[in-house]
């Protein structure tokens, strides 16, 4: 009974250590057989982007990511703002065309006869009604002409000249406007863009 | 919540307001004064009327030595005014054009001829045509008679430096002696042959 039993398994023993023989198209049936089976829906392109998944990132890997992100906006911000203007500009014009752009104001000379004066301003609400305003200080041009030329911005402004810092004259070369509420006539201008 | 969030919370809802006032108001005017102007200019900002003219009138008050009172009303007077020429106008108004026409209302044009002055312009800008009307009447032309030729000039399709020029010429004639109403009446007819005629640019 012993003897029946060790020769049945060295039998099987035998069968085991034989080299067992694979076809050679073993592979290509296996994968054909593979890919007849149907896709997995979970598997498809769509599923991976819009299955929701945890992913775990360390705070290092996390800190490195946020300061690389950083350094690429702060780099690019440098860099492309020269760039952008220059590209956006005839993108700009081909979608909304404008000749140009509109002067923002008008160099405009104010001119006052005034042979006893010692010093005159012009204010108006150009310059905030500031006699003290740098850019609008007439100058001596002799024979009693006093005049400046300064920036008015586009639009309608009233104004009037300060003879000695206490006179308040009107521009006798403008239109008038109807303001005494404060007892002291002024001008009107009407600045426009020069086409 | 505590109080310090609550105070942070007010300051934040507060602090638009405080920087949309002007701080040349806060240098320039007492505070009473101050207060009065920036609610009139808070008004006319809700109202959707041009704001820096009234600043532009506080601070002309201011450096013309008015006191407090006067400027309040003087900034008031003219939110008033650019109200009634925004309702005559329209929306479309352009600040300029509220600013002129409030200008127009102060020296006696009413709002029926604003109205026939917007109409005879058309789509074109009102501020020049509005800032010779009123440098007419300053200038004792009758406001009929100077709101009637104003209208014609516009509905002739005179041009702004046209108009310019014409009222040039009228102060011109004023200053030499000649009566304001026939003065302003014999340019703009001038003015009106040409622009009909010959398409001549105008001289002086």
């Amino acid at each position: 009974m012993r003897d029946e039993t060790e020769q049945h398994i060295e039998q099987i023993a035998r069968e085991l250590r034989a080299p067992v023989s694979i076809g050679r198209e073993l592979d290509a049936r296996v994968m054909r057989a593979v890919r007849r089976l149907p896709r997995h829906a979970r598997f498809g392109l769509w599923s991976r982007l819009i299955t929701p998944r945890t992913v775990t990132v360390t705070p290092l890997v996390w800190g490195m990511l946020a300061a690389a992100v950083a350094a690429f906006a702060v780099l690019g911000a440098m860099h492309a703002g020269a760039d952008l203007d220059r590209a956006a500009k005839p993108i700009a014009r081909a979608f909304f065309p404008r000749p140009q752009t509109p002067a923002q104001s008008q160099r405009v000379q104010f001119v006052l006869v005034a042979p006893d004066a010692k010093k005159v301003a012009v204010v108006g609400d150009f310059n905030g009604w500031d006699a003290s305003h740098a850019a609008y200080q007439a100058q001596h041009r002799g024979g009693g002409v006093w005049s400046v030329t300064a920036p008015v911005p586009l639009g309608h402004h009233r104004y009037s000249f300060v003879v000695d810092d206490s006179l308040w004259v009107a521009d006798p070369t403008a239109p008038r406007v109807t303001d005494y509420d404060y007892g002291m006539p002024n001008s009107a201008i009407v600045v426009q863009e020069q086409k | 919540m505590s109080v310090a969030a609550r105070t942070l919370i007010a300051l934040m809802l507060v602090a638009p307001l405080a920087l949309a006032q002007d701080a040349r108001l806060s240098a320039r005017l007492d505070k009473p004064t101050l207060i009065a102007v920036n609610a009139i200019v808070d008004s006319a900002r809700v109202a959707k009327l041009p704001t820096a003219p009234l600043v532009d009138k506080a601070l002309e008050g201011a450096a013309k030595g008015s006191d407090g009172q006067n400027i309040i009303v003087a900034v008031r007077q003219l939110s008033m005014q650019m109200g009634s020429a925004k309702r005559v106008l329209g929306s479309s108004a352009t600040p300029d054009e509220i600013k002129a026409a409030a200008t127009a209302l102060a020296a006696g044009v009413s709002e029926r001829d604003l109205a026939r002055l917007r109409s005879a312009s058309g789509k074109r800008p009102m501020t020049m045509p509005l800032a010779v009307l009123t440098d007419l009447i300053v200038r004792d032309v009758p406001i009929a008679t100077a709101t009637s030729l104003v209208v014609q000039l516009a509905r002739s399709g005179v041009k702004d430096p046209e108009l310019a020029l014409f009222q040039r010429n009228v102060r011109a004639d004023i200053d030499r002696g000649a009566d304001p109403s026939v003065a302003a009446t014999t340019r703009a007819r001038g003015l009106v042959l040409r622009s009909s005629g010959s398409g001549n640019k105008p001289t002086e």
